[in-house]
């Protein structure tokens, strides 16, 4: 149950990453959320 | 003709990159799945899983393997661990140097090279450690993962705020997946207390008389360069010890204290009676006061803020501006593992070993722990 909440939480936040990173429109702003995103996606696939 | 905003287009660039660098990172991660080969000496009797001992490890990350040598006559039983901590290379290096050059005579030796086979699989956060470093054979090099201290997290989490052990120690959360915190382990534990449920379930089934458990610790550490034993092992340490100083091995003497709990040297000898030995060699690469993380500092073992503060006396051993290389550390572990055969022998000679072609202490500082290893695949 835990696992499953868990990855709820990080697949949210990884959704909400990528709704920002085409809604914003400075282009600094969009780099700062694919260095974030990354980490979000290696962790939301469980590999790091 | 359809415009699309520039933030849409660069958003959608930076979104492939994402995935681009989320793919590349994946794949160097996940590299440190695959196990690197051992190839054991002609002489290996059996190779089994730890889960034909605990089938709660079946199909889990810490299942790992089992090097079985039996003897032609009959002796001691001697289980030898590597890689209860992956990042302590000098243990895990010995472990995978018996397991590919002995041949046992008298007696059963058991190798387990990477106890804790899911440390193996990371590398500490923030630490920048290389998920690699090589050792020279006379047929190029060969590698091994330089893992973490600690379970990947991947395989078990999260961890408690506090940790209460199987043998009832409080101990800091992370702890929970430090295999040296967790014996005598649990039957229905998390995946690092089956591991050390398993262990001992070996210990029990294949009548395990003596066990070494191969570490490393950080130069500013209290217990380096030392054998620490159970009680029940004192005579045998202390034995040991002259054998070591009649060698030129300067070793020090550690009692396994009674209220610490959950480790090797105590669980082992409480838990399955028989005689429990640690032992430590010096380890900059994963000291507090070293530099750089790099292949070259855990082979060479060369750093100046380690030889520095030794000439300020802030050290437990000396550090030489040289370093402590990787070849003396194993040099020292295989030293110190005959010295405890050969006292285990004086003490007890029905639990005595004869184990033929380990490879000398001497012969590996100067030839290199290359020139004991058998050559890459495709080498």
């Amino acid at each position: 149950m835990m696992t499953i909440i868990y990855h709820f939480l990080v697949a949210y936040l990884a959704v909400n990453f990528i709704v920002y990173l085409f809604r914003e429109k400075k282009f600094w702003a969009q780099m700062s959320t694919v260095l974030v995103l990354v980490m979000f996606l290696l962790r939301l696939f469980l590999i790091k | 003709m359809i415009h699309i905003k520039s933030h849409i287009v660069s958003g959608l660039l930076l979104f492939l990159v994402s995935v681009g660098l989320s793919l590349l990172s994946a794949i160097q991660f996940m590299r440190m799945h695959r196990e690197e080969f051992i190839s054991p000496s002609e002489d290996l009797s059996s190779k089994k899983r730890l889960s034909s001992y605990f089938s709660g490890l079946k199909d889990t990350p810490g299942d790992t393997d089992v090097f079985v040598y039996q003897g032609q006559k009959e002796g001691g039983n001697l289980l030898v661990l590597g890689g209860t901590h992956p990042n302590e290379p000098a243990g895990f290096i010995t472990a995978v140097l018996l397991v590919e050059n002995i041949k046992v005579l008298r007696g059963k030796v058991i190798i387990i090279p990477r106890a804790n086979n899911s440390g193996f699989t990371h590398s500490d956060p923030q630490e920048a450690s290389p998920q690699y470093f090589a050792l020279d054979t006379p047929r190029g090099p060969r590698l091994f993962r330089y893992g973490s201290r600690l379970t990947n997290p991947v395989h078990q989490w999260p961890d408690p705020a506090l940790y209460l052990n199987p043998s009832g120690q409080k101990l800091s959360g992370t702890e929970i997946r430090n295999l040296n915190r967790c014996y005598p382990g649990k039957k229905e534990g998390n995946l690092t207390e089956r591991i050390a449920f398993g262990i001992m379930e070996l210990i029990r089934k294949e009548e395990i008389h003596l066990g070494i458990d191969l570490h490393e610790a950080a130069p500013e550490y209290p217990v380096i360069n030392a054998i620490v034993f159970h009680e029940n092992s004192a005579e045998l340490a202390a034995l040991s010890q002259m054998e070591l100083q009649l060698e030129g091995y300067e070793l020090r003497l550690e009692a396994s204290p009674p209220n610490l709990r959950g480790l090797s040297h105590r669980e082992w000898g409480d838990a399955a009676g028989i005689q429990a030995i640690l032992l430590e060699t010096t380890n900059a690469s994963h000291g507090r006061l070293k530099g750089k993380t790099s292949p070259s500092l855990i082979v060479e073992g060369k750093d100046k803020n380690y030889a520095k503060a030794a000439k300020l006396g802030r050290l437990f051993v000396p550090y030489p501006e040289e370093g402590v290389a990787l070849r003396i550390r194993v040099a020292r572990h295989l030293a110190s593992l005959r010295a405890l055969l050969k006292s285990l022998d004086d003490i007890a000679p029905e639990k005595g070993l004869d184990i033929d072609q380990l490879p000398s202490s001497s012969q590996v500082e100067r030839l290199g722990i290359g020139a004991f290893l058998k050559p890459p695949k495709g080498g």
